[in-house]
């Protein structure tokens, strides 16, 4: 894969022909994205969702010592509003020093929609680089800009050469693709144009200043580093537990990209291998590096759930060759673990429950959760793309169960619940509080402040939904005193009426 | 050409009219734009103005066209036309309200004409284009009730002579916003009116519907619901008068005689009320002599609020707390005009305090205005410094207050870090909970 001489990567409709209008069966889901005829975008009744801009600011907004430069009329990127705060607590959790999130609107109004906003653009620039001196100045671009022709690249190049701070210019213009993990893509794209060191000259400056045994400890220590690209939905605890599980294999982790530092981009390409917790994030930014700097990717699975995270611990361990002693830490953990779970799994045991989130996310979880004895009634997912078929269809028993397709659209969420009447609903942010509303008791998932992943993530996840299902009241309460916006007769339709095939 | 803004304070015109909409009871916004804008809109409606929540029809359940590319080049009214229509299908409201974003503006979609066509055809369907490179939030209020104003307030030429509309405070934007139109109320309902302020707690539709019987706007801003006012009077019949947002007994004392004076309320009953609920406030203010005396509670402080509240704020420290509000700040983008009225209303503090005000929308600058305007330690032996200090501001001031050793009450927006329900801050009673929320932190560590 390279795109990389490109200003702009393609939307994942083109490139992965990815889908995020659907419902029905999970076995048929699989079969028609393999058979690529998977790429519905289409409703005739929609919902508001996330676009490339607000999922690219999602993973921006947490680069330290950075400024965000949006270019756009005044209320693009006005969801940083609300993160302002907790986001300088979760960089600090990184470096004690950061700043928190710094922006600047480039406040286009009606005359630069018609004049051209690379003057504001310039002036947004300089401002960043003069009041907060930041190591990079990241831009997103925006519809408006993108539509009008302001050509954003050449105000960069121009200003570029002005300052100090890196200029990282993000094509996330939202109108240009419905599939908001385009911002995946985007964000990769801008990072590997301007953060990550050029190949042949990193070389020459590398032979340059070591002698021969610098050399030879520094390709040591390459080989046995590895890249783990974390994503902003997940915790410092994580991060931490991630840690510890390749510790056991005796391997050092660069964490990115998520909270790292724009200097940090510097170093990776300076790993043996690329791990991703979630191919659908992460296969752009892994495919550049094995095809610009050779470096080999893992993207297979996440590690959620016992199964997952020793398929995780595993695949990367028969790269290094070390499964021995992979297999031992795997067995040592999953009995411990699975002594500290036997006091929950008759709590557990046949609770009906529908999972929302983003895909890999999703069809791990729905595993987990039959682990640990629930029955998985519903699956809803941002999108779709080939990178869930394989762990879609191991999760065998779940064949007949409906999966939904959906960027939020929680019209459609809420027709699923009232029909499938699930005990509880375990999701990410943005559709559990409908579903509270239902009266259904909710365990949020995928959250800066919680841990999920790995062992230490198995145990602590059944801990937080045995205490949801101890004293579900405040839902019931909710369900009982409050009205979702629609008509009674919405519940009694099939949930996915308002998908248009034929687009 | 207008000026970048280094972290604002609101959102763009769209995000104004979809607030607006989405507190006024059982309307539903229909939101024709690119599929982002509802979402990122819906994210700070929710965690930057107290917790508000997705309320009946917002956050992500925003009915929205969601254009791409390809609507982009081929225009969007078809796609319009369909997702009104499936809209009346699935979702049950009154009202509906088509909001336009930048895209469908700039490449000529007439989303207005689409939501005639409906209206025409019987169904409850309104228009306006609210493109966000328009202007801000407040923008955007304003171009939503112009709309209802003139398309959905039934003309009355009869008019009760005490029946009022209360607007200019501006939903959402304000966070505090139900409860201040909630104390608003009971105490302009205790001076003889019934109130119509659209978004109040036990308000239908219908205190819309029938607005134009009112015998007077009152205006609590001297900015917003400016040009709605005009239009109100221009098609209904009705003049406003603007009354500033008031808070505490000094503030509410001159709110309730410019209204009296322009409704020629009894004064007999004007005073009698005055009277009541100032002894009613200094009942509970009494406490505080003893604390407020023996540990010092008077504060140097900085005000960083919008328009709205910026005066009603300092005047309330100034006046009614006795302290030292030396810097306000006033972070909302404004005409000189605009500028001028404002200014105007610090101008008149009893305590003869009057404040450095300046207009700056940027974050960072706030504390390069607070070094200008209070001289620095340069290692003096004696310096008369800004302390003891108090900020209000909001949830952004939070690094300032910390930089200058105050303590910090988010008031204005953005409030991400206090959840809001029922709380107000205007009148007598909200100045009460606001003096309860200053204070409780002055003694948060004992």
């Amino acid at each position: 894969m390279d795109y990389i001489k490109d200003k702009a990567p393609p939307v994942r409709e083109d490139r992965l022909r990815a889908c995020n209008a659907y419902g029905g069966s999970c076995d048929n889901l699989v079969d028609q994205s393999q058979k690529g005829c998977l790429n519905g975008i289409k409703r005739t009744f929609s919902q508001t969702q996330g676009c490339q801009l607000n999922l690219s600011l999602a993973i921006l907004n947490t680069i330290r010592d950075s400024v965000v430069i949006v270019h756009g009329p005044v209320g693009c990127g006005g969801a940083s509003l609300s993160v302002a705060g907790v986001n300088k607590n979760f960089q600090q959790l990184r470096d004690s020093n950061a700043r928190g999130l710094l922006w600047v609107n480039t406040n286009m109004g009606e005359s630069e929609v018609i004049n051209g906003g690379e003057g504001n653009l310039r002036e947004a620039i300089l401002h960043a680089e003069k009041e907060f001196r930041p190591s990079a100045i990241i831009i997103v671009n925006s519809c408006v800009p993108a539509i009008i022709g302001d050509d954003i690249d050449s105000v960069v190049e121009q200003v570029q050469s002005e300052i100090k701070a890196k200029i990282v210019p993000v094509h996330c213009e939202g109108f240009k693709t419905k599939i908001m993990a385009s911002a995946y893509d985007a964000v990769y794209h801008g990072i590997l144009r301007t953060l990550i060191p050029d190949l042949d000259a990193d070389a020459v400056s590398r032979s340059d200043n070591k002698n021969q045994l610098e050399e030879l400890q520094e390709k040591y220590r390459i080989s046995r580093t590895v890249n783990v690209l974390n994503v902003s939905s997940m915790s410092r605890i994580d991060e931490y537990e991630l840690v510890r599980l390749l510790k056991a294999l005796e391997l050092n982790l660069n964490i990115l990209p998520c909270y790292a530092h724009p200097e940090d981009f510097l170093k990776a390409t300076e790993a043996a291998l690329n791990v991703s917790i979630c191919a659908t994030h992460d296969d752009y930014f892994v495919e550049h590096l094995k095809t610009k700097y050779n470096i080999p990717f893992i993207l297979r699975t996440i590690p959620i759930g016992v199964k997952y995270t020793n398929r995780w611990i595993m695949d990367i361990a028969k790269f290094f060759g070390n499964e021995e002693a992979a297999q031992r830490f795997i067995d040592q953990e999953t009995k411990l673990l699975e002594e500290a779970l036997a006091p929950y799994r008759e709590l557990f045991k046949g609770k009906r429950v529908m999972i929302g989130g983003g895909e890999i996310r999703v069809v791990a979880n729905a595993e987990l959760l039959t682990y640990l004895g629930l029955e998985v009634v519903g699956m809803r997912a941002y999108h779709y793309d080939q990178f869930a078929d394989e762990m879609l269809e191991e999760v065998t028993q779940s064949d007949k169960v409906p999966f939904n397709v959906a960027t939020g659209q929680p019209f459609e969420q809420a027709n699923l619940i009232a029909n499938l009447k699930p005990d509880l609903y375990i999701g990410h942010v943005g559709g559990n509080g409908w579903a509270g509303k239902q009266g259904v008791p909710v365990l949020p998932i995928f959250h800066q402040s919680n841990i999920f992943l790995g062992y230490t993530g198995v145990f602590e996840f059944a801990r937080r939904l045995a205490r949801v299902l101890k004293n579900p009241s405040f839902n019931r309460n909710l369900g009982e005193n409050t009205k979702l916006p629609y008509f009674k007769n919405w519940y009694e339709k099939d949930a996915f009426s308002y998908i248009d095939e034929g687009n | 050409m207008s000026k970048f803004i280094e972290r604002p304070r609101y959102l763009c015109t769209l995000g104004g009219a979809i607030a607006t909409l989405k507190v006024l009871p059982r309307v539903i916004p229909i939101i024709h734009a690119a599929a982002g804008c509802g979402g990122n809109i819906a994210n700070a409606l929710h965690g930057a103005s107290g917790y508000l929540g997705s309320g009946y029809c917002a956050g992500l359940a925003l009915p929205s066209s969601n254009i791409y590319e390809k609507d982009i080049v081929f225009g969007g009214e078809e796609r319009l036309t369909e997702q009104i229509a499936t809209t009346l299908e699935v979702v049950d409201g009154d009202l509906y309200f088509v909001v336009t974003g930048c895209m469908v503006d700039i490449i000529g979609d007439d989303a207005v004409a689409v939501a005639k066509r409906f209206h025409q055809d019987g169904k409850p369907v309104l228009g306006a284009e609210t493109g966000g490179f328009k202007g801000n939030s407040y923008k955007g209020y304003d171009i939503v009730l112009s709309k209802l104003f003139t398309d959905f307030v039934e003309k009355n030429p009869l008019k009760e002579k005490n029946v009022v509309n209360l607007f200019g405070l501006v939903p959402i934007q304000d966070v505090f916003w139900k409860g201040n139109l909630n104390i608003l109320k009971a105490l302009l309902e205790k001076i003889g009116y019934r109130v119509n302020t659209f978004f109040g707690e036990g308000e239908t539709l219908d205190n819309l519907k029938y607005a134009g019987a009112a015998s007077l706007n009152i205006l609590v801003s001297d900015v917003y619901g400016i040009e709605p006012a005009q239009i109100f009077e221009e098609t209904h019949g009705v003049p406003y008068v603007i009354a500033p947002l008031p808070i505490g007994s000094a503030g509410t004392e001159k709110f309730l005689r410019t209204v009296g004076e322009a409704l020629k309320t009894d004064k007999a009953l004007l005073e009698q009320v005055i009277a009541e609920e100032k002894a009613r406030y200094y009942s509970y203010i009494e406490r505080l002599a003893d604390v407020y005396n023996d540990l010092d509670f008077q504060r140097y402080s900085v005000v960083v609020a919008d328009a709205n509240y910026a005066p009603a704020l300092a005047r309330f420290l100034a006046d009614d707390l006795g302290w030292l509000p030396e810097l306000v700040v006033i972070t909302d983008v404004l005409t000189e005009e605009e500028q001028q009225l404002v200014e105007a209303r610090f101008e008149d503090f009893t305590s003869g305090i009057r404040p450095k005000v300046i207009f700056d929308t940027d974050t960072s600058n706030v504390s390069k205005h607070f070094n200008a305007s209070w001289p620095q330690n340069k290692n003096d032996r004696y310096f008369d410094s800004f302390s003891p200090a108090f900020l209000l501001g909001s949830s952004l001031d939070r690094d300032f207050a910390v930089s200058i050793g105050a303590p910090h009450l988010s008031v204005s927006y953005p409030v991400s870090n206090r959840v809001v329900l029922d709380r107000g801050y205007v009148g007598y009673r909200g100045a009460l909970l606001l003096v309860e929320d200053i204070f409780g932190l002055l003694v948060g560590s004992r």
